[in-house]
């Protein structure tokens, strides 16, 4: 044994809020799992209360959590330890931080939101227990010193999400998603896995620590397969292409779990991963041109897919795909600020998207089509102002937060030399602007037309979060503003310093800026003169249904992703199943085994004659045989002393 | 007391059970969980307090001696869990009688763990047959079944035998297991090892030797599968570490290859049968097949933290197949088939019963923060760094298929519209509910801090030394 270096990001020490603020939320959830019955209505205080908490706690962890001792950032508490190697403790720094305090403190908004949306349920207390649990499982992720605490996050999440997608499980449709969901995420957990053995085996530790400071010594080789693995585990709970497809169907969740789980925290989770291991990703371009591409790619194919949705929910789970692109566009080339950035303001902006639908939805008696919405401006003025808010935020209409960030990860992809995915990225922002808009108007403008009579205004439980939500889907964005000597440049000092711009682009941040809202101004006066004028909206119904007729095959089915899938995977490993199972092994591995015994000829015999009956007997004849060999080489004549 | 009176206290029981009334059902379990519980509590205590009385001198050295191993001390207690958890759980019609078995198979096995002594382990491994069989004979569907039980597992047994005994002849002592200074060499060698090869292959199963299982664990009543899945398949890998990987390392070294190769192919065969089952109780047998095959392939890596590991994830697969079989069990005693075809919807009405499968079903996938995940990281871990990179990447194809077929069963028995054609049962009861806490919480508790169990096999004879990471190259 070679002695471990132990080096530890953060200052050691014992830090109760740091423990208390992971700790509460399983604390809620255990409660609410085991005293639901007795709690009814209270189950959904009580988990909202450990949330809030958990968010004060946060909050109150902050100097800790920034902390520069000695060249140690932020904060860190030892656990326990399986081997010397496999060490396992808590993380507190700046990035960290970041990603507890949006967690617990949208979380404890979407948690007190739930108490509305879920009034009602028979199995009201059981859906807080699994909020709980996500936020404990999610703050494990982000808070873990090493690759297997953030492994174990991963999987965590990954099962509270199975559990919240598949919560209503007598529908069959809620199943399959939540089960698709779990499957294309243990492939992701896989990869982790792999790249675990891989870091293992060259540093010898599992500490983030211990693998950054070991890192300038990997191949290049070596770097690229550690990278690409843990981006598989990054692509499937980020929802990338090609693991992307069980994002969509994760809306058969409950509302409030799409905004928490899969929108503003769970889905992000890649792109903490690619911003905790920046120092592995800085030192592999191929890694960086690799993850770069790939979050372009699934930017441009979620803003696609996000205009022929008529779904709401399905828009904003489009449009989630698209915008986690941005954010693994951004930390993957190397922009970690720009990329961190969208997740802040994206984690706001499109919380406040999903609760504005469920009070939609809520209002609606569950509808979800927007072909049956329409003109429900006045109808329900509030969750229009939320709604619009929202838009704008992810249209990048400047002042509002999403223009800071995205602006960011757009000049990102300059500043790191990859003026493709620049261009990549400024389509994105067009289409963006087309689809959001096109959804706002199509919901909100015209005339109603559905069936329900009597819209069912939400209690304040749920308007209050959203109006709460409106100030950082507009504000959020100024920490971003002044560059250097931004709020956000200053916290994230020290953090990044890898990631420090390669090139001076050839066009400056203005400029860049100014395209941009060009092409979103594009994308919005095309949405607006499509569904927001007034002869658009006097034939939408029978105009709507022509356009749904018409969509392109490639963009109805997803771009084939799901039947690619099945047909390679599924449909393959179902039937070599059926071939193993009822062909091979019956005929060949046992026929193999019946032809030996009987070929045997006093196995065959033995066997045919105890199917006469009397087996007790003859069992006993099989034991006295073995007894009497037994008792051959124990009382064989000279063996007693 | 020691090691011998451990043994003795489950026969002891068996005995006593059945001089109670037949038709007494109430006062057999409680007797039996009263023993089982005994046996539990007395383990720490006796288990590792050695007992040894002379048998043989000629034509070998052997004894009565028995007393645990850092390694097998886990397995000990793992049984004695399983057992009391099982006997808790049961019930079956003539409940009086399969208690009693149930105490003679606790009784076997005991023996068989805490035999220090070759011609002992082999004794108590035939004797360890007979309460399944008369148990599939009496309870099970098919005497097939049972026959095939016994005559596949007695035929190891027998090559097991001869293997003892020609083991005595070579070394001249028999009282062998847990020394670390045992040398054979001779022209039987060979031979000797093929016999205990055989022996456990067949026991563990590993592919092609496992046709004996499906039909045994789906037939047999559900008390009784968890131990002979939970403990009982751990048998034949306890003696691939304690007598074969400490006495014949160059003909496991010399016959890895095959070996490795057995181990991927049952996780691959073992992974995609289950993916089409249609019943859930052969589900768990080819899920069984998948992971036993991965701890052979762990015990054959030559690697100090891959068998760490392999110790680890034999706990750990008992504790959880040992859940999922008892829970398996209650859904099969209240809709009388344990068939995904006929089941739907059990969850609704059920949410504690749903629960149960539920621990057991994720700890089986691996589910990150139980037992099953941290054996098999650390598992994995060193077959990495042995050098088995194909079946490392065969291993993980394994655990994204088992999220495929441990979901399938649990959603399709649990979830769903509930079936107007199921009888609508009542909930689990406290009883069923406390049989299954304990293996639920060892599960969580061995997920989140395995140290003691992945240190036990670090005082195992070489050529396995510490269990740690290797160090930086």
């Amino acid at each position: 044994m070679t002695p471990l270096h132990h080096a530890t990001l953060g200052v050691d020490g014992t830090y109760p809020l740091l423990l208390g603020l992971w700790l509460l939320p399983l604390l809620g959830a255990v409660l609410c799992w085991t005293f639901g019955p007795q709690l009814k209505a209270a189950a959904g205080w009580l988990a909202t209360g450990f949330l809030g908490c958990s968010f004060a706690a946060t909050v109150l962890s902050w100097p800790a959590g920034t902390q520069l001792i000695g060249g140690a950032h932020g904060a860190h508490q030892a656990l326990l330890s399986w081997l010397p190697g496999l060490d396992f403790g808590l993380l507190l720094d700046p990035l960290s931080l970041l990603w507890a305090l949006v967690i617990t403190g949208v979380g404890f908004l979407i948690h007190l939101y739930s108490i509305g949306y879920m009034h009602g349920d028979r199995a009201f207390a059981r859906f807080f227990a699994y909020m709980n649990f996500f936020v404990f499982a999610m703050l494990t992720l982000v808070l873990s010193d090493n690759f297997i605490g953030l492994l174990v996050g991963w999987g965590l999440v990954g099962l509270a999400s199975y559990f919240l997608i598949g919560f209503w499980f007598e529908r069959p449709s809620a199943v399959a998603a939540a089960r698709k969901a779990f499957v294309l995420n243990v492939v992701g957990d896989v990869g982790i896995m792999a790249a675990v053995f891989i870091i293992v085996a060259h540093v010898g530790s599992i500490g983030f620590g211990d693998v950054f400071a070991a890192s300038p010594g990997f191949g290049t080789g070596v770097l690229f397969a550690i990278c690409g693995l843990l981006f598989v585990g990054a692509a499937a709970k980020s929802a990338q292409i090609p693991l992307h497809t069980w994002l969509p169907d994760a809306m058969e969740g409950p509302t409030p779990v799409s905004a928490l789980i899969h929108a503003a925290t769970m889905v992000t989770a890649g792109v903490y991963l690619i911003a905790r291991c920046a120092p592995l990703w800085s030192a592999s371009p191929n890694a960086q041109l690799l993850v770069g591409s790939i979050g372009a790619a699934t930017a441009l194919a979620g803003a696609l897919l996000g205009m022929v949705q008529w779904d709401i929910k399905r828009i904003l789970a489009y449009s989630t795909m698209s915008q986690i692109g941005y954010m693994i566009m951004g930390v993957g080339v190397g922009a970690y600020d720009g990329g961190v950035a969208h997740f802040l303001t994206h984690a706001f902006f499109k919380a406040q998207l999903f609760l504005g639908s469920g009070l939609i939805i809520h209002a609606l008696a569950n509808e979800q089509d927007v072909r049956r919405m329409g003109g429900l401006r006045s109808k329900m003025p509030f969750a229009f102002v939320a709604m619009a808010t929202g838009v704008v935020a992810i249209c990048g209409v400047p002042g509002f937060s999403g223009y800071f960030s995205k602006d960011r990860v757009i000049y990102g992809t300059l500043e790191h030399g990859h003026p493709w995915l620049f261009g990549v990225a400024v389509v994105t922002a067009g289409i963006t602007a087309y689809y959001m808009f096109r959804m706002l108007f199509v919901t909100f403008m015209g005339e109603y037309r559905g069936d329900v009579d009597h819209v069912h205004l939400p209690d304040w439980t749920m308007n209050l979060p959203v109006g709460i939500l409106i100030v950082p889907t507009i504000g959020i964005g100024w920490l971003m503003f002044g560059g250097d000597a931004s709020p956000w440049n200053r916290f994230f000092a020290g953090q990044f310093a890898s990631g420090a711009p390669v090139t001076q682009p050839a066009i400056s941040e203005g400029l860049t800026t100014w395209i941009v809202l060009a092409v979103v101004a594009a994308g919005i006066g095309i949405a607006y003169l499509r569904y927001g004028t007034a002869t658009a909206s006097a034939d939408a119904p029978a105009r709507l249904e022509r356009e749904a007729a018409s969509v392109p095959p490639v963009l109805a089915n997803a771009f084939y992703f799901d039947a690619i899938i099945d047909a390679l995977f599924v449909r393959t490993s179902q039937g070599l199943g059926r071939f193993l199972g009822q062909t091979a092994d019956p005929l060949l591995v046992d026929g193999a085994v019946r032809e030996t015994a009987l070929s045997a000829g006093w196995l065959g015999a033995l066997t045919r004659s105890f199917q006469t009956g009397l087996v007790r007997a003859y069992a006993l004849v099989l034991v006295a045989g073995a007894a009497c060999l037994i008792a051959y080489y124990a009382l064989a004549p000279g063996a007693f002393r | 007391m020691n090691a011998l009176g451990l043994v003795l206290l489950p026969f002891a029981g068996a005995v006593a059970i059945w001089l109670l009334p037949r038709d007494n059902r109430t006062a057999a379990r409680a007797l039996g969980t009263l023993v089982a519980l005994a046996t539990l509590a007395l383990t720490p205590a006796w288990a590792t307090r050695a007992f040894s009385v002379r048998w043989l001198s000629r034509p070998f050295a052997a004894a009565f001696h028995f007393g645990a191993t850092p390694l097998s001390y886990w397995l000990v207690l793992l049984l004695a869990v399983c057992s009391a958890c099982a006997i808790f759980a049961a019930n079956v019609p003539r409940a009086r009688d399969f208690i009693a078995w149930m105490l003679v198979l606790e009784g076997s096995m005991l023996g068989l763990f805490l035999a220090r002594d070759l011609l002992v382990f082999a004794l108590f491994w035939d004797l360890m047959l007979l309460p399944v069989f008369f148990v599939l004979i009496g309870w099970g569907r098919h005497h097939g079944t049972a026959w095939r039980y016994l005559i596949y597992n007695f035929s190891g047994g027998l090559a097991l035998l001869f293997a003892t005994a020609a083991f005595g002849v070579l070394d001249g002592s028999t009282d062998v297991i847990g020394r670390g200074d045992v040398h054979l060499i001779g022209s039987w060698v060979p031979w000797i090892f093929a016999g205990f090869a055989f022996a456990f292959l067949v026991k563990t199963p590993v592919f092609p030797f496992h046709t004996w299982m499906p039909a045994t664990y789906s037939d047999a009543p559900g008390p009784m599968v968890a131990v002979v899945s939970g403990v009982q398949s751990k048998a034949g890998l306890y003696g691939f570490i304690a007598i074969t990987l400490a006495f014949l390392p160059d003909y496991l070294h010399q016959y890895a290859g095959l070996l490795v190769g057995l181990g991927a192919l049952s996780i691959l065969y073992g992974a995609f049968v289950a993916l089409v089952q249609n019943d859930a109780k052969r589900i768990v047998a080819y899920s069984s097949l998948s992971h036993l095959g991965l701890i052979v392939v762990a015990i054959v890596a030559f690697q100090p933290l891959a068998l760490a590991g392999a110790v680890l994830y034999m706990v750990a697969h008992g504790l959880f197949s040992a859940a999922l079989f008892l829970a398996l069990g209650f859904v099969e005693e209240r809709e009388g088939t344990s068939l995904l075809s006929r089941l739907r919807g059990l969850g609704r009405d059920n949410p504690r019963l749903s629960g149960a499968l539920c621990i057991g079903a994720l700890a089986a996938l691996g589910l990150p923060g139980l037992a099953g995940f941290a054996g098999e990281i650390a598992i994995l871990i060193g077959v990495y760094q042995s050098g088995l990179v194909w079946v490392t990447a065969i291993a993980l194809a394994g655990i994204v298929l088992a999220s495929a077929y441990v979901l399938r069963m649990f959603q399709d028995v649990m979830n769903g519209p509930v079936s107007p054609d199921l009888p609508v049962r009542p909930d689990l009861t406290w009883r069923e509910g406390l049989a299954i806490a304990p293996l639920a919480a060892a599960l969580i508790l061995l997920g989140v801090n395995p140290h003691a169990v992945l240190t036990a096999s670090s005082a195992q004879s070489p050529p396995v030394a510490t269990a740690a990471i290797e160090p930086p190259r």
